[in-house]
């Protein structure tokens, strides 16, 4: 349960809010790279934390975000042309640069200043890994770039995809950090799916439904482990990393790849899902790929040209009751990351958290809206950076491990869970 | 009549979450008991908020296991750098048969705790280590303690 006012401050991220200020301290997801694949390709409308902006990319290569807006008219600068070092509205020809810069005024006298004095609201906008990422805080605080793991391999040893999630970001985050519905809701998965099946883990997993868990602190957020019994009075060991403000690592399975996730605000009912999945020490196989293209794994498969997913609330999330029957999915629906999606917009936009029903077994949940809680205060009432900022706190990795059952999982796995650039992930 | 939006999209508007039935939710009646001298303050501390039908010991050998569990739905044991692991034992092997849930919270650096989280492990199903006392008041909240 959290009280209504809770709730609202960590689900609320528009403009002047102050979860909204919490991401606003962050490098944040703003598009795939393929949205922007070539110099003076078309623009892309963006909506992020609740604010309606146009990507695009120059002439000279240079990546802008910033208001879709024209200053002049207010007309959307989507129908605008990308020519010549810059985005020049469709209306009456105003061109603004990456920086949001008025370059031309057409209708004023050919020596006028007046361009210099029309600037729009822009952010950054820089590619690292295979996501353009933006900061959209206080310039003068603008943090050093992302260093997840996922974005520093070489690119042929990663892949990401997007997808839109009808709900609000928290409650999409929290299905990330609860691995207990994994052997429920994903059960069929791990015996089918090519990126999860084959691995001595899964045994772990559908033998022991009844997991342990333990939460502990990170520099960045947390570390979540969920233990089950293994052999000779051992423990099955899966740690999910939870970085503030919305990044999760899911536990490996035997050498397939590492996949994660970071929730970004679209606005208070949507959000945007970028979905990873990279190894540490080798090229992703052809296979690999292309499941990851076709949807499994937590890829969802999305309409051609969207980044809707084909199993949406709009078609019943393509419902089968006879796969539900045959035990193929246990929810009916095909695919982890629609699986979790089905359920998480069943919640309504913004579930309201005071009517939940909270068990110990939420530990994990309770313990990352608390420290979301006491960040947005922090950063609201005293101006402190929030965890997670620091790109040293985003160097984490997941790992799933057995341990000797007196040993301290966190104590254990401390090398696991640190990014160690060249070595293979912890896995079993 | 043949309707075109999906029983989904239908349903999961912010119009239809009014509809949601409004059921009163009992609160848990949790034991929150303090395994060492320490964790006993920061038990009293928490024990002066608002609270439904849990109940709190400062002091664990006052913890009378048959009597206190009779109607308890969890057990939460708090600890600090010392915790009793054969208090914690009895305990969590009373709420084992019983079918009564446990959980630990320890506070403190978890390089300075490691020993309570051990004495511990094997008896609280969830385990949280953390460094803000607030955390045991949050989660007596998210379990309408």
């Amino acid at each position: 349960m959290l009280k209504t006012e809770v709730n609202e401050l960590l689900t609320q991220t528009g403009p002047g809010t102050p979860a909204g200020n919490l991401f606003r301290q962050y490098w944040l997801p703003a598009l795939h790279i393929e949205e922007l694949p070539e110099n003076d390709c078309p623009p892309v409308r963006v909506k992020i934390l609740s604010e309606r902006l146009i990507a695009f990319r120059d002439s000279e290569g240079r990546f802008g975000l910033m208001d879709e807006f024209c200053a002049h008219r207010g007309v959307s600068l989507w129908f605008g042309r990308v020519e010549e070092g810059g985005l020049r509205c469709a209306y009456h020809g105003w061109k603004y640069d990456v920086t949001g810069q008025c370059l031309e005024v057409p209708s004023e006298p050919e020596n006028s200043n007046f361009c210099s004095k029309v600037q729009l609201t822009a952010y950054p906008l820089v590619k690292v890994g295979e996501i353009l990422w933006t900061y959209m805080g206080d310039p003068a605080n603008q943090p050093a770039l992302p260093e997840f793991e996922f974005c520093d391999v070489p690119e042929e040893q990663t892949y990401t995809s997007k997808r839109w999630q009808e709900s609000n970001w928290l409650q999409a985050l929290e299905g990330g950090i609860d691995s207990s519905h994994v052997s429920w809701l994903h059960s069929g998965g791990l015996k089918s799916d090519p990126l999860f099946k084959g691995t001595k883990g899964n045994e772990y997993n559908l033998n022991d439904l009844r997991p342990f868990f333990e939460v502990a602190e990170a520099d960045g957020g947390l570390f979540v482990g969920a233990r089950r019994n293994a052999e000779d009075g051992k423990y099955y060991w899966r740690i999910t990393p939870y970085v503030m403000p919305s990044f999760t690592i899911v536990p490996p399975r035997g050498d397939h790849p590492v996949h994660g996730h970071f929730w970004v605000p679209i606005d208070d009912e949507n959000c945007w899902v970028y979905t990873f999945d990279y190894h540490p020490t080798r090229a992703l196989t052809k296979d690999e790929r292309q499941a990851m293209k076709d949807g499994y794994g937590v890829h969802s498969r999305n309409i051609p040209g969207t980044y809707r997913p084909q199993e949406n609330k709009d078609v019943d999330y393509l419902m089968d009751r006879e796969a539900q029957k045959r035990g193929e999915t246990f929810s009916g629906v095909r695919g982890i990351a629609q699986q979790d999606a089905s359920l998480q917009e069943s919640m309504g936009p913004i579930v309201n958290r005071e009517k939940e029903r909270l068990v110990s077994s939420d530990t994990g949940i309770i313990k990352a809206r608390q420290k979301l809680r006491k960040a947005v205060e922090a950063l609201r009432d005293e101006g402190i950076t929030p965890p997670g900022v620091d790109p040293a706190h985003q160097r984490v990795r997941s790992a799933a491990i057995v341990l000797p059952q007196a040993e301290s999982f966190i104590d254990s796995a401390r090398d696991a869970v640190a990014v160690q650039p060249g070595q293979a992930h912890v896995s079993v | 009549m043949i309707d075109s939006i999906s029983s989904c999209a239908r349903a999961t508007t912010a119009e239809e979450a009014r509809y949601r039935i409004d059921r009163p939710i009992a609160g848990r009646s949790a034991r929150i008991i303090a395994l060492d001298a320490s964790a006993a303050q920061v038990v009293l501390r928490v024990a002066e908020l608002p609270w439904g039908a849990s109940k709190f010991y400062s002091d664990a050998t006052a913890f009378d296991i048959e009597a206190d569990l009779a109607d308890a739905d969890v057990a939460i044991m708090i600890a600090t750098a010392a915790a009793d692991a054969e208090t914690a034992s009895s305990i969590a092997r009373a709420c084992g048969e019983r079918g009564i849930m446990t959980a630990g919270l320890v506070l403190g650096d978890l390089a300075d705790v490691g020993d309570a989280v051990s004495a511990l492990r094997p008896y609280a199903r969830n385990l949280m280590v953390t460094e803000d006392e607030d955390d045991v008041a949050a989660v007596l909240i998210a379990l309408r303690a």
